[in-house]
């Protein structure tokens, strides 16, 4: 059973993960994501991790793709792209060797391992899989309070990046077009037509 | 302590088992789909009370009929996939929407007897199992997760229509949905202060053995979980993904036929569920009364049937009576007042909790608590003002610099 | 463990046989003659004038970004509400030190007016709002202009 369960996640979550890669649509590229990330949560599940199984879910494919696919929205790229411009100058040649070494590192990995492939089994699960929140939590917060903290000061700076990145230009800006003013100020109400 | 299992399913898995296991998903499916029927039938017949009209009244007594009818006109009723769509996501997006509306109702006990210490389990042909149908240790977390998947419904189905209300209906209503997700989620966290479990079952369980949690959490987050679960329900008042005046039908304006009919049931479905969830958290989920030992297993049934309603009814009567808020208004009720107010209680309830354990005195770390928020929304408000007021300034700055060209424009 | 998520399966099954079951009657029972007006963009009946919009306003982004970061919290929240009877008072000061980091934040925000939504509020205007030298001409230049209710006012700059 567990078997089985694992085979098709893991169908499910390298399929996604190859959709990604191959997707020439940018929404459908984040979709193949989502699949691969509810595949890696039922992985968490079959581990009993079910609360980092949720977390999984709601996070990664409840906030963060949504932000990807805001992104997208928000800069009308879902059209194909012109594959022919590097916006960073020689972008490729250092993907492909990063790659590479990953995979070199991954193959050396697994090469080296004493277990083999599939590694040592892991110890015998403390508590039960309903008690494990409340294990997650009181080591998160009391052995690992340091990193607990630290996480909090990320999501400030993230904050105060996202909030710098967003914000409007200072200092004198370009008229507006007459014609893109009449329109603007037609329908002031409605969110979407805002004027930032 | 209880750890979050249905006996059911934990020593093995057999024939009978399956059976059982199949006999309640059928009828939760069942269940759900009737119900969906008799709750559209219920809000029309409800809203036209109160706008003094009579409603559905042709198909069936009283009109019950109707939605039937209407779910069964639209089988017939010509399918079109609009050119400019994206074909593989515009057939997508119903089953994002209509499967988590379906399995989120799949945590909510509906029966089994809670009172006098009774943990709710019930004998099916002869083993023993709760009235939902699963228990998932992260229960309540489960329900988060499919709501967060239900924005892709709704955002996919906006953005590949390929047309521009749609579009406009889908960013409006993502972005309001995970905003009052926020909200929820922290209403919910009291909650699991309060119940120290994330199953459904053991917070009914909690709630059955002391007081509902709609008073042991100070009725704040009841509120603003009800406030924020009718945002996400994308309710009235709510409702600007579909503001007709200004976005025709909102994210499903291209959709047609059944795949229209899929959107619509999974809202209902998701009111439903709702509905549920509310009276799981908040009102002790099955718990009552027992008043006849007869058939003493109705009442449990009864009893939730009883408060879902008075929460349904509440839905109904809010679109009654509540003009739609502006997109602006929308906004700064859920991140300028839920958000933070529901923050601030979780965080008071909390030093309360731990401070009756330490043994402190209640009254001076209210007031030390109290005083402590009061600081924080000051600040708030103040960060609110300053924002305004910067805005204002900018407004009239870009006013100045486009006063040139406007009034240019005004004389020709 | 695993069968306590068996009658979930057993739902999305259902579910989803229903919604391809559902496709698939449609599919038999209804009529199908397309023609290009039917699938064009809706547009109640008329020729689409403007095109949908490419781009959107920056702060559906930062909704969703402040939204990963709240969510992020919550998530921390979630396991030291079910375990914050073990922890007493360290855990709280914990958590509290957690959550003024994430307001502290969360004030910083809003004070940038990363939230500031709709029509700009002139709620500070006292006194006379319509000024003594408004007339049916400044009204009509008022109309013709489109800059709604800064002309005609005092302070104003016209």
């Amino acid at each position: 059973m567990e078997v089985a369960v694992f085979i098709v996640s893991a169908v499910v979550v390298l399929s996604g993960a190859l959709g990604v890669l191959l997707a020439r649509n940018p929404v459908h590229a984040a979709l193949f994501l989502v699949q691969t990330l509810f595949g890696v949560a039922v992985l968490f599940v079959l581990l009993d991790a079910t609360f980092l199984a949720a977390v999984q879910v709601m996070v990664y494919a409840g906030a963060i793709v949504i932000l990807f696919l805001f992104v997208i929205m928000l800069l009308g790229v879902d059209r194909a792209d012109d594959l022919g411009i590097e916006p960073i100058a020689g972008q490729r040649p250092l993907a492909a060797v990063v790659g590479m070494s990953l995979a070199g590192l991954l193959a050396t990995v697994l090469l080296v391992a004493v277990d083999g492939l599939t590694g040592a089994p892991a110890g015998t699960p403390i508590g039960d899989a309903g008690d494990n929140t409340r294990r997650l939590g009181e080591a998160l917060f009391t052995d690992m309070v340091f990193a607990v903290e630290l996480t909090a000061i990320l999501l400030t700076v993230a904050v105060v990046g996202a909030v710098a990145l967003a914000r409007r230009l200072s200092g004198p800006m370009q008229p507006l077009p007459v014609v893109a003013i009449a329109e603007v100020d037609d329908d002031p109400d409605e969110a979407t037509g805002d004027d930032s | 302590m209880i750890l979050a299992a249905d006996p059911l399913l934990v020593d093995g898995i057999d024939l009978t088992v399956v059976l059982i296991v199949l006999l309640k998903a059928g009828v939760a499916f069942a269940l759900l789909l009737v119900a969906v029927m008799l709750v559209i039938w219920f809000e029309r017949k409800l809203i036209s009370d109160m706008q003094n009209r009579i409603g559905p009244a042709l198909a069936g007594p009283w009109g019950i009929l109707q939605t039937l009818a209407d779910g069964i006109k639209l089988f017939f009723k010509e399918d079109l996939l609009p050119t400019r769509a994206d074909r593989v996501v515009f057939r997508l997006a119903p089953y994002l929407s209509i499967i988590p509306a379906f399995v989120a109702f799949a945590i909510v006990p509906v029966g089994g007897d809670f009172s006098d210490g009774g943990d709710g389990t019930v004998s099916m042909f002869g083993r023993s199992t709760f009235l939902q149908v699963a228990d998932p240790p992260v229960g309540v977390l489960f329900f988060l997760a499919l709501s967060a998947v239900a924005v892709y419904g709704v955002m996919l189905a906006g953005w590949s229509s390929g047309s521009k209300y749609p579009l406009l209906g889908s960013v409006r209503a993502s972005a309001q949905m995970i905003s009052y997700e926020a909200a929820l989620g922290l209403a919910i966290a009291t909650v699991f202060l309060s119940s120290g479990s994330l199953s459904t079952h053991d917070i009914v369980v909690g709630q059955s053995a002391t007081t509902w949690n709609v008073l042991a959490t100070g009725i704040v987050p009841f509120g603003i979980f009800l406030i924020a679960g009718t945002a996400e329900l994308n309710r009235p008042p709510f409702d600007l993904v579909e503001a007709e005046q200004e976005l025709v039908g909102g994210f499903h304006t291209e959709y047609s036929s059944i795949r229209f009919a899929l959107f619509f049931l999974s809202e209902f479905m998701n009111m439903i569920t709702m509905s549920a969830i509310a009276v799981t958290l908040f009102l002790g989920g099955p718990a009552g009364p027992i008043v006849t030992q007869r058939v003493a297993w109705v009442w449990p049934l009864f009893w939730f049937f009883l408060k879902v309603m008075a929460f349904l009814f509440t839905f109904v009567w809010l679109r009654a009576t509540l003009p739609r808020f502006r997109y602006d208004q929308l906004m700064d009720l859920g991140w300028k007042v839920l958000i933070p107010a529901a923050l601030g209680w979780f965080l008071l309830i909390a030093t309360l909790d731990v401070a009756a354990d330490l043994g402190w005195p209640t009254i001076p770390v209210v007031i030390v608590g109290v005083l402590v928020l009061w600081g924080g929304a000051s600040l708030l408000s103040g960060a609110v003002r300053k924002a305004q007021a910067e805005r204002l300034e900018e407004a009239d700055r870009g006013a100045d610099e486009t006063a040139g060209s406007a009034s240019g424009l005004g004389e020709a | 463990m695993l069968g306590q998520y068996l009658p979930i399966v057993f739902l999305i099954v259902l579910a989803f046989l229903f919604a391809a079951l559902s496709f698939f009657a449609s599919r038999l029972l209804a009529p199908r003659s397309p023609n290009d007006k039917k699938e064009a963009p809706y547009e109640c009946g008329i020729i689409p004038g403007r095109e949908a919009p490419e781009r959107f306003p920056v702060r559906f982004f930062l909704v969703a970004m402040i939204f990963i970061v709240f969510d992020i919290e919550i998530i921390f929240f979630y396991p030291w509400a079910i375990a914050h009877g073990e922890m007493g008072l360290f855990g709280l000061i914990a958590v509290l030190v957690f959550s003024l980091a994430v307001f502290e934040s969360f004030v910083y925000l809003i004070g940038n007016g990363a939230l500031e939504w709709g029509p700009i509020r002139r709620e500070a205007q006292t006194g006379d709002v319509v000024s003594a030298t408004r007339t049916t001409s400044t009204t009509v230049s008022r109309a013709g202009i489109r800059q709604v209710g800064l002309e005609g006012r005092t302070g104003g700059d016209s």
